[in-house]
């Protein structure tokens, strides 16, 4: 495939200012408001671009421009709104933010794909709804995205060490992506459909060796009968992962009076949940259609396309291990909006499948990174490793 | 009043008796045509089931599972469309008020608690068959029987939205009954079934401690006169004195005995129930015989009903509501009162209407006699 018509790049040096990140939300106001205020220009300049794409089968170039540079400004101040960027941006969406966009020119576009694109674009709004959507009223706090999760922590993060996490930011960096390419395609600047393939998304990521790391084998192939009845085939998997949960409950409380003692997690108990978050990678990879094949029963090392390489134990901080349930609680707050991209790229994922009896690259990869997230963060609860679970997208998972 | 004397239509309209008819006739066809479709889809997936062993990661019995999942899962495919025929027969019919898509996700997710049972079952019958081998049915067949025990004594637990029956009236006919039944301290529950369908019923269920007379929310309705629930709660009543939940069980484990012992002698060529490519070929053995033995079956069963009829009978001496209750019965499930003796034998678990009709007046005339 060429290379996409929209592309995220990040030059972002990770230093923030704690003085700027405490008040961001204030400081974004201007910003904000001149975004409405584009918004509506945008929306009516939308609508123009439409029915001229439609007329002409590609988009006008001073309206493919136009909206390029909202999209562009878009992308800016969700950055610096979500902490993914430290500078304050300009506000026109001139190119060279530290987190900016690459945007094609105007191509010859599919005229029944944009008389369409209302429709089209549903299942990618789902999508962006668990990738970026965060909403809350002044009764209930609503959904809170994957986004809104890695600003939240993010916040705390570069106050404290006015630096951001390599991780938050290249999540925040992801799902920006993923809303820029979005916006792209609703807007007509392209009729490529946003991709959300992580791999793909911000550029190089990091070659990371972590105790708990994902490897995918996975041939994206799915047999189209035991899709279409997954969520039932699955149930003697969560049956017996919920029994082997009350079990392994009980070793993590053995464990961490264990490890608390000894400073290493004794190896019985280290390969009993060693396994056990192995098996419950496998069932979420086979109920999520990350995977293809029913996995077996024991959360077996070797034999499933998406096999979790878990280390050996070792010395861990006793302070870390005291404190580790509460030490846990940010990681599963992310580990939530996870599960929630899990639970929509499977409800795709499903549809997808069934037709073309493969999974899309992009779904397939956003569940892996999930998956891989989720282990990382029982892993680390369970104190079957002392490293903290890596939130950004990994090289080659 | 011999039977032959009964004319069905000294009790049921013409027009009715030609509705009912016609109505059964289009179900009994469609589950017919769903047994075929049935054995066929089964035939064809013994042959070439084998090949989704593809699919699994899993371990010998893993995969086993899956293949006997998925087994059933495309017997429920091919069932779709006769499950639909009926709800849309139904529905022409005002007896079921039941959607089709309702319908299809309830059967959809209620496969959900067939597959937890296969799965179980086959971990079961396949780590048996891993060491024991030929003979791993001699255990599995009272392991089995044992399982369907434990569900029936359980099984009062499992029905959903019942509520205690609250009807005071009600449940002071229900207690007097129970006394004459010789029972005691029996669950009385109102189960609620308004939303589907208008159709009257009641069942018995669990044994024992657990035992539990379950009175549809229909049965309960303004127009069923006391005397009639008072027949029907008798009926259940007596299916609890005389064990008929535990006979049940009984005949099942009659029936696993030789069943399985024949799954095991079909599986034989593909390695025995230990290899999951047996499973295929075993699903298709074990609902063939399940397809035999339905008729035995329900020839022992319209034993217990002919037998629970007496009992209530006997308890309520009220032939005449009893009669009364089996027109409405009748009339409100469009149920044919006299249907051909082939159906019957297929499909029936109870005598038919004119029978139990004709019980009532031999009842009568033994009394009248004594």
């Amino acid at each position: 495939m060429n290379e996409k018509p929209i592309r995220l790049t990040v030059s972002d040096d990770l230093r923030r200012s704690r003085l700027t990140v405490f008040f961001r939300l204030l400081l974004a106001i201007p910003h904000l408001v001149w975004l409405s205020l584009w918004s509506l220009a945008a929306f009516f300049a939308g609508l123009a671009n439409w029915v001229a794409t439609l007329l002409l089968g590609r988009p006008p170039e001073p309206l493919h421009r136009f909206l390029a540079r909202f999209v562009r400004y878009v992308t800016h101040v969700y950055a610096y709104v979500n902490l993914g960027a430290d500078p304050f941006p300009g506000f026109v969406g001139k190119p060279g933010y530290p987190i900016d966009l690459e945007i094609d020119p105007p191509v010859r576009q599919n005229r029944w794909s944009v008389a369409f694109r209302l429709v089209l674009v549903v299942p990618a709004l789902l999508l962006f709804s668990v990738l970026v959507f965060s909403y809350s009223t002044y009764e209930e706090v609503g959904g809170i995205s994957l986004l809104g999760v890695a600003a939240l922590l993010g916040w705390f993060a570069a106050l404290a060490r006015a630096r951001m996490p390599r991780g938050l930011r290249d999540l925040i960096a992801y799902t920006i992506s993923y809303a820029a390419q979005l916006w792209g395609y609703l807007l007509l600047l392209t009729d490529r459909y946003p991709n959300s393939d992580p791999q793909t998304a911000i550029g190089p990521l990091p070659d990371r060796s972590d105790p708990v790391r994902l490897g995918n084998d996975d041939d994206l192939r799915r047999s189209r009968l035991t899709v279409f009845f997954r969520l039932l085939l699955a149930i003697p998997h969560l049956v017996w992962l919920s029994l082997w949960g009350v079990v392994a409950l009980l070793a993590a409380i053995a464990n961490w009076v264990a490890t608390l003692i000894v400073g290493v997690s004794p190896e019985p108990l280290h390969r009993f949940l060693a396994a056990y978050v192995r098996y419950q990678l496998q069932v979420g990879a086979y109920l999520y259609l990350i995977g293809n094949p029913f996995p077996g029963f024991t959360g077996a090392e070797d034999g499933y396309p998406l096999a979790l390489g878990i280390a050996g134990p070792y010395r861990q901080s006793r302070w870390t291990v005291l404190f580790r349930a509460v030490l846990v609680l940010p990681a599963l707050l992310i580990a939530g909006a996870y599960g929630a991209l899990l639970f929509t790229v499977a409800f795709l994922g499903w549809f997808a499948a069934l037709f073309t009896g493969r999974m899309p690259l992009g779904l397939r990869n956003a569940g892996a990174l999930a998956l891989r997230y989720l282990a990382q963060a029982y892993a680390y609860l369970f104190l079957v490793t002392g490293a903290y679970p890596y939130s950004g997208p990994c090289k080659g998972e | 009043m011999p039977l032959a004397e009964l004319e069905p239509s000294r009790f049921f309209g013409e027009s009715f008796l030609e509705r009912s008819a016609t109505y059964e006739r289009f179900l009994q066809i469609d589950s017919l045509l769903a047994w075929i479709a049935l054995l066929v889809a089964l035939a064809i997936y013994a042959r070439r089931g084998r090949r989704l062993m593809s699919e699994s990661a899993a371990g010998r019995v893993g995969t086993g599972m899956l293949l006997g999942m998925l087994g059933f899962g495309v017997v429920w495919l091919t069932q779709v469309p006769f499950g639909l025929a009926a709800v849309w027969w139904q529905r022409r019919y005002d007896i079921s008020q039941q959607g089709y898509l309702e319908w299809a996700l309830g059967s959809f997710f209620g496969l959900g608690s067939t597959f937890l049972f296969v799965s179980v079952a086959l971990a079961i019958a396949m780590g048996l068959a891993g060491v024991l081998r030929r003979w791993w049915w001699l255990v599995a067949a009272p392991l089995f029987a044992g399982i369907a025990l434990l569900f029936t004594f359980l099984s009062p637990y499992l029905i959903p939205d019942a509520e205690p029956l609250r009807d005071r009236e009600v449940l002071a006919d229900a207690r007097a009954l129970e006394r004459r039944a010789g029972l005691a301290d029996t669950r009385l529950v109102v189960q609620d079934v308004h939303r589907y369908t208008e159709a009257p019923n009641a069942a018995a269920a669990g044994f024992g401690p657990t035992g539990t007379v379950i009175l549809w929310d229909t049965l309960l309705a303004d127009e069923f006169p006391r005397s009639e629930v008072r027949v029907a709660i008798a009926h259940e009543l007596a299916h609890l004195a005389h064990d008929d939940t535990l006979k049940w069980v009984g005949w099942l484990a009659l029936f696993l005995l030789p069943a399985t012992a024949l799954i095991a002698f079909f599986t034989r060529s593909r390695g025995g129930l230990a290899r999951p490519e047996a499973v295929p070929p075993a699903l298709f053995v074990l609902v063939v015989l399940q397809l035999l033995a339905t008729p035995l079956f329900n020839l022992g069963s319209r034993q217990l009903e002919e037998a629970a009829d007496r009992a209530a009978l006997d308890a309520t001496r009220d032939p005449a509501a009893g009669r009364a209750l089996l027109r409405r019965l009748a009339t409100t499930s469009l149920t044919d009162p006299d249907p051909p003796a082939w159906s019957q034998a297929l499909f029936a678990q109870h005598p038919t209407i004119m029978e139990r009709i004709a019980l009532s007046y031999e009842w009568e005339e033994e009394r009248g006699r004594r």
